[in-house]
């Protein structure tokens, strides 16, 4: 029963940093119905920004995180302007395609550029925890929890009380409607993109801080995404907590009891069951 | 050109091909063995994604699935090659059968990501199978000579063309075209949709399985990374894509002008081979979406600023 306790505690814990993953990818495939296979590539990017801060220039991990945000919101805005505006309107399966060749790219670029060492970002307070009814809950798990859900609370604001949210949700529903109320959409599309970026980003920066980060976690993390994106859909930036609770907890019970080689078996199942059971989405509507 | 002289002209060329390794250096020959097996692998995309329309992610688990058969046949249960092979194509028809069945309900996208699921879940399967090596995979018995492989791998891509020229001008195949077009007009037209889908599905699967089976002993090696590797399943899109989907001979033209081209970049370039491959696919896909008849054709016409407009057409 402890240990029944301790595991879903560790599973919410990291169930909120997947949704932080998932809602980059579930943004740019609600909004620009690009289904981005290079998402995790993007989130191993933005842990390298975070450690690269943290190792070379000492800044603390949660201090360096809007600096890696504001990184990888120029670069996958560059990269929506630069390359991914000029196929938008593909059929999904190109888009499909030229995001797993950018997957590729920024893989081997990563290898080439950072080693294919893993690196962790610890600081001082990385050993730090305290005890809950029983379960020992380490501190930086709790404070990246605190972090994803502010910034999922964010987002969500972003896009129901802002201008810009407002355009972005627009453009979702009916580009062309929005085009004559004057959504420019290049300019919009590189914003959304910008910002699914820049949360994957965030999501990096936490998973370097609580875990270890190599060159080659993207696919395992896109798969994560998915599958968190397709249980909560991608209306709401709140579902997606959800299905990210529900991973995590999933993972962190079989872990526990079938052993923790498998959890990638459970994420990747979790995938293609729901999608064979309810390919529209578990919560939400999906695209 | 009529049916016998054009069978003349097939026949020459398999002689031709099959004569490779008596005169061409080792190089050449091994060369022949990678480019006649992505044909295979090309050919076997081709009937699910060129021919029935369904753009399968996951047609790397029939390849990884026909080398680990193979593999574990021979190391774990000391079974002839022949035995390994057909172990491996069994299972991956099996998967095809079970699996297909649900997934082949899905479509576009949703089709996609499934099948690029699978790829996930069977590679943190094997990953943990002790039977087949799990993460470190498992080496098989030597076979000196590659004279043996290139002719497999010759007589496969050849089994391979041969099927999908039958699907080309069967009433099978044009089952299958008629669902690509539109599904729910197929249906209505007496079209047994799932069937067609799931045969297909498992002719692509055997393809590819004894594919999978001949690089596996050819190479002596096996490992989940390498056997279930979704770059490789888009290199035979690419392949498809690029020579033309639901055509016989463009897979073919496709999968041997891209082997070709990544072994001249694997040679010169070593460390940047696997960044050029992303590039190609970015520039491909932006410069010709549709492939390079179409861009050929239309080069003819136009000229240069047929990119322009391949580009033009997809933008915001």
């Amino acid at each position: 029963m402890q240990l029944l306790w301790q595991i879903l505690v560790n599973g919410v814990l990291l169930g909120g940093l997947y949704a932080l993953m998932a809602l980059g990818l579930a943004l740019v495939w609600g909004v620009l119905r690009i289904v981005n296979l290079a998402h995790g590539a993007f989130i191993m990017l933005g842990a390298y920004v975070c450690y690269y801060l943290f190792a070379g220039l000492g800044l603390d991990p949660f201090a360096a995180l809007p600096v890696a945000m504001l990184v990888m919101f120029t670069f996958g805005y560059l990269v929506q302007r630069g390359v991914l505006n000029l196929v938008v309107r593909a059929p999904m399966f190109d888009t499909l395609l030229i995001t797993f060749g950018i997957d590729v790219l920024l893989t081997y670029f990563a290898q080439l550029a950072f080693t294919a060492d893993f690196r962790a970002i610890n600081p001082s307070y990385a050993g730090d925890n305290f005890e809950l009814l029983g379960a020992t809950v380490p501190l930086v798990r709790v404070a990246a929890f605190g972090v994803a859900l502010l910034l999922t609370f964010g987002l969500w604001l972003l896009l129901m009380r802002t201008r810009v949210g407002r355009a972005i949700r627009a453009a979702a529903q009916n580009l062309v409607a929005a085009r004559l109320y004057g959504v420019e959409p290049r300019n919009l599309y590189a914003v959304t993109f910008g910002l699914g970026t820049a949360l994957a980003g965030a999501a990096g920066s936490l998973y370097g801080v609580v875990s270890q980060v190599s060159p080659y976690i993207g696919s395992s993390l896109t798969g994560k995404s998915f599958a968190i994106a397709i249980i909560g859909g991608l209306d709401n930036p709140l579902y997606v907590i959800v299905g990210g609770m529900v991973l995590g907890i999933v993972e962190a019970l079989t872990a526990l009891y079938i052993g923790p080689t498998y959890t990638d078996v459970a994420s990747f199942g979790i995938l293609v069951l729901v999608l064979i059971v309810r390919p529209k989405g578990l919560l939400g509507r999906t695209a | 050109m009529t049916l016998p002289v054009r069978a003349v002209i097939v026949a020459i060329v398999v002689a031709l091909l099959a004569a490779v390794p008596s005169i061409a250096p080792a190089i050449i020959v091994q060369f022949g063995i990678s480019a006649l097996i992505m044909v295979t692998l090309a050919q076997s995309w081709n009937i699910i994604g060129g021919y029935t329309g369904y753009t399968a992610f996951g047609n790397s688990v029939f390849y990884g699935l026909g080398g680990y058969g193979t593999a574990v046949a021979m190391v774990q249960f000391h079974l002839p090659f022949a035995a390994g092979l057909a172990l491996g194509a069994a299972l991956a028809v099996v998967f095809a059968l079970l699996l297909g069945l649900p997934v082949l309900r899905l479509r576009g996208q949703y089709f996609a990501i499934a099948t690029l699921g699978l790829v996930g879940v069977m590679t943190a399967i094997v990953s943990n199978l002790d039977i087949a090596g799990s993460n470190s995979g498992l080496v098989l018995p030597l076979l000196k000579g590659d004279t043996l492989f290139y002719e497999l791998a010759l007589a496969l891509a050849l089994l391979t063309t041969l099927t999908v020229a039958w699907i080309a001008r069967s009433r099978f195949g044009f089952g299958l075209i008629a669902i690509r077009e539109n599904e729910e007009a197929a249906e209505v037209m007496g079209i047994d949709t799932t069937l067609h889908k799931v045969l297909a599905f498992m002719l692509s699967a055997v393809f590819s399985a004894l594919a999978g089976g001949i690089h596996a002993y050819w190479i002596t090696y096996i490992d989940p990374a390498g056997a279930f590797d979704v770059t490789l399943n888009v290199k035979m899109i690419i392949m498809v894509v690029f020579g033309g989907p639901g055509t016989v001979l463009g897979p073919v033209v496709g999968a041997v002008l891209l082997s070709a081209i990544s072994e001249i970049l694997a040679v010169n370039v070593t460390s940047f081979a696997g960044m050029f491959f992303g590039l190609v696919v970015v520039i491909a896909i932006v410069f010709m979406p549709r492939g390079l008849t179409d861009v050929m054709r239309r080069f003819r016409e136009v000229g240069w600023r047929c990119f322009q407009e391949n580009v033009r057409t997809y933008r915001v």
